[in-house]
């Protein structure tokens, strides 16, 4: 009886078992898919980049689903063929009925094809900050510095500037350090340069550049350039600033506060009103 | 200080010393180097560590894969070749294991790290900068802080080039050991902007000893590449 009702047609030729024996057959592969990754994780976890090892899983997981599907599609006996122009003119009618979908489809396709950016890298996208996470077909996911899960759409992705910090292997970046009129430059630049001719990452080409920029109003400016690799950049950053404070101090050199000289002539008086005091002060 | 120490030892040299001692379930590791001291407890009470020295690309910390070594521009008529010696920073690591199992347990220099930039930030490489003297003979050295490379400079270019500049894969340094630190190279020199450097696999003189290296621990599965191709040129 039950036998019987699972083999009538209820769409065509096919039967609600040809559905049964196809939703087992797929998850059945579906479940092999996941031990491989498993095993593949395992195996390689240590010899293999984890950026790389994800998408290498990814795309072995995804092979395993279509030929599982593949070879469970005879029980539906349908002809490829046939599949094809009905997923074809079903892909059409879905690409009319959902087109910010399939604008976010091909941005995702763009950007995967020009790869400005890739899992792990520092990057700014429109008004957000963070690390790659994942760039997946429709979106991207941020993680930002505050540890934010942020996704972004991937056609919003495709017409932001993004701008990638760890893109180039090495990367520049500057202080202004004012020091006071009474100090020595000479000396302070002489400082300046033996601390990040010191420093590992501080690279020795291109050379770091340390000279006096400006005669400002309250203190001499000296800019210091430096190259540091991209991967650490920003701590070689907090490093030097604070080194180059301490072994200024060290030296006698003064980092001035903005300050101001008055002369007042000689002869003018200078009155100071007092204003009376309110009640609620005595 | 360089070889296999069976567990306990004591080793000192140069103002560094590292001791291993057992106690009922762990060898406890110990080295203490100038500003830096590193205690570990190793999973096992038998069995030996092997010092030596190792690729110079782990300290402070792994930024980059290659060795670029700068000294005196040398001038190389075409189609001729020359011998130099130069020195390279000595990074000495410490390994546990056996065979081709082994890993890294620690490693220190006396050596100061830095690190350069080898062709635009674009599409160049970050690279452990060695500032080197050129030499005639072998120099002589400390060994735990420089090691000796003989480099062949080869010019198979029709024109007189300057090269004071080589750039080698970390993954393809074989460095032996005996009284000191040693490798032994060759660079083919095409034109002023093109060159490759290989490492050679024999010891540059006899009874040295090859040293196990921490590209083999990680047991990547990226081949390793025998020589590397200076695209950015030769000379500074």
């Amino acid at each position: 009886m039950v036998f019987d009702s699972l083999s009538s047609p209820i769409i065509g030729t096919v039967t609600p078992l040809d559905i049964l024996v196809f939703g087992i057959a797929v998850l059945v592969t579906v479940i092999i898919a996941r031990i491989v990754a498993i095993y593949l994780k395992k195996a390689l976890g240590d010899r293999v980049d984890p950026t790389e090892l994800d998408k290498l899983v990814k795309v072995i997981q995804a092979v395993i689903v279509i030929i599982g599907v593949y070879a469970a599609l005879p029980s539906f006996d349908i002809q490829l063929a046939d599949m094809l122009v009905v997923g074809g003119t079903l892909g059409l009618v879905a690409a009319f009925a959902s087109q910010r979908i399939v604008s976010n489809l091909g941005s995702g396709l763009f950007v995967i094809a020009e790869r400005p950016m890739k899992p792990g890298d520092n990057v700014a996208i429109g008004s957000v900050s963070g690390t790659v996470e994942q760039i997946r077909v429709l979106s991207t996911i941020i993680k930002t510095y505050e540890g934010v899960y942020v996704r972004v759409p991937n056609e919003k992705v495709f017409n932001s500037e993004i701008i990638n910090y760890v893109a180039n292997v090495a990367r520049r970046f500057e202080y202004t350090i004012g020091i006071s009129y009474g100090s020595d430059a000479e000396a302070a630049i002489q400082i300046i340069e033996s601390l990040l001719k010191a420093h590992p990452f501080v690279l020795a080409h291109p050379a770091p550049s340390v000279f006096v920029e400006e005669l400002a109003d309250s203190s001499v400016k000296i800019r210091v350039f430096i190259w540091a690799p991209s991967r650490v950049w920003w701590s070689v950053r907090t490093e030097m600033l604070w080194e180059i404070k301490k072994a200024l101090d060290e030296a006698g050199i003064e980092i001035p506060f903005p300050q101001r000289v008055v002369t007042i002539a000689e002869g003018a008086r200078v009155e100071v009103a007092h204003a009376p005091a309110e009640e609620g002060d005595r | 200080m360089f070889g296999r120490h069976s567990i306990p030892f004591r080793l000192e040299d140069s103002g560094i010393s590292i001791e291993t001692r057992r106690n009922e379930k762990f060898t406890i590791y110990e080295r203490i180097s100038p500003y830096e001291r590193v205690e570990k407890r190793l999973g096992f009470t038998e069995g030996a560590l092997t010092v030596n020295p190792v690729e110079p690309v782990n300290l402070p910390q792994e930024v980059t894969g290659a060795v670029e070594f700068h000294f005196t521009p040398i001038a190389v008529m075409p189609l001729s070749e020359v011998e130099v010696f130069l020195t390279f920073p000595v990074e000495t690591g410490v390994f546990s294991g056996t065979g081709d199992n082994f890993t890294l347990i620690d490693v220190f220099s006396l050596a100061q790290p830095k690190y350069s930039l080898y062709g635009s930030p674009e599409r160049g490489i970050i690279t452990r900068h060695v500032e080197t003297g050129v030499s005639n003979d072998v120099p002589t050295v400390n060994p735990l802080e420089e090691g000796v490379l003989s480099l062949r400079i080869r010019n198979a270019g029709r024109d007189w080039v300057w090269v004071s500049r080589a750039v080698f894969e970390s993954s393809s340094l074989r460095i032996f050991y005996g009284p000191h630190a040693a490798m032994s190279a060759e660079m083919v020199v095409y034109s002023r902007l093109l060159g490759e450097t290989w490492v050679s696999k024999t010891p540059p003189a006899k009874g040295m000893q090859e040293a196990l290296r921490v590209y083999q621990t990680r047991r990547s599965l990226i081949p390793e590449k025998p020589s590397y191709l200076m695209e950015y040129g030769v000379g500074d």
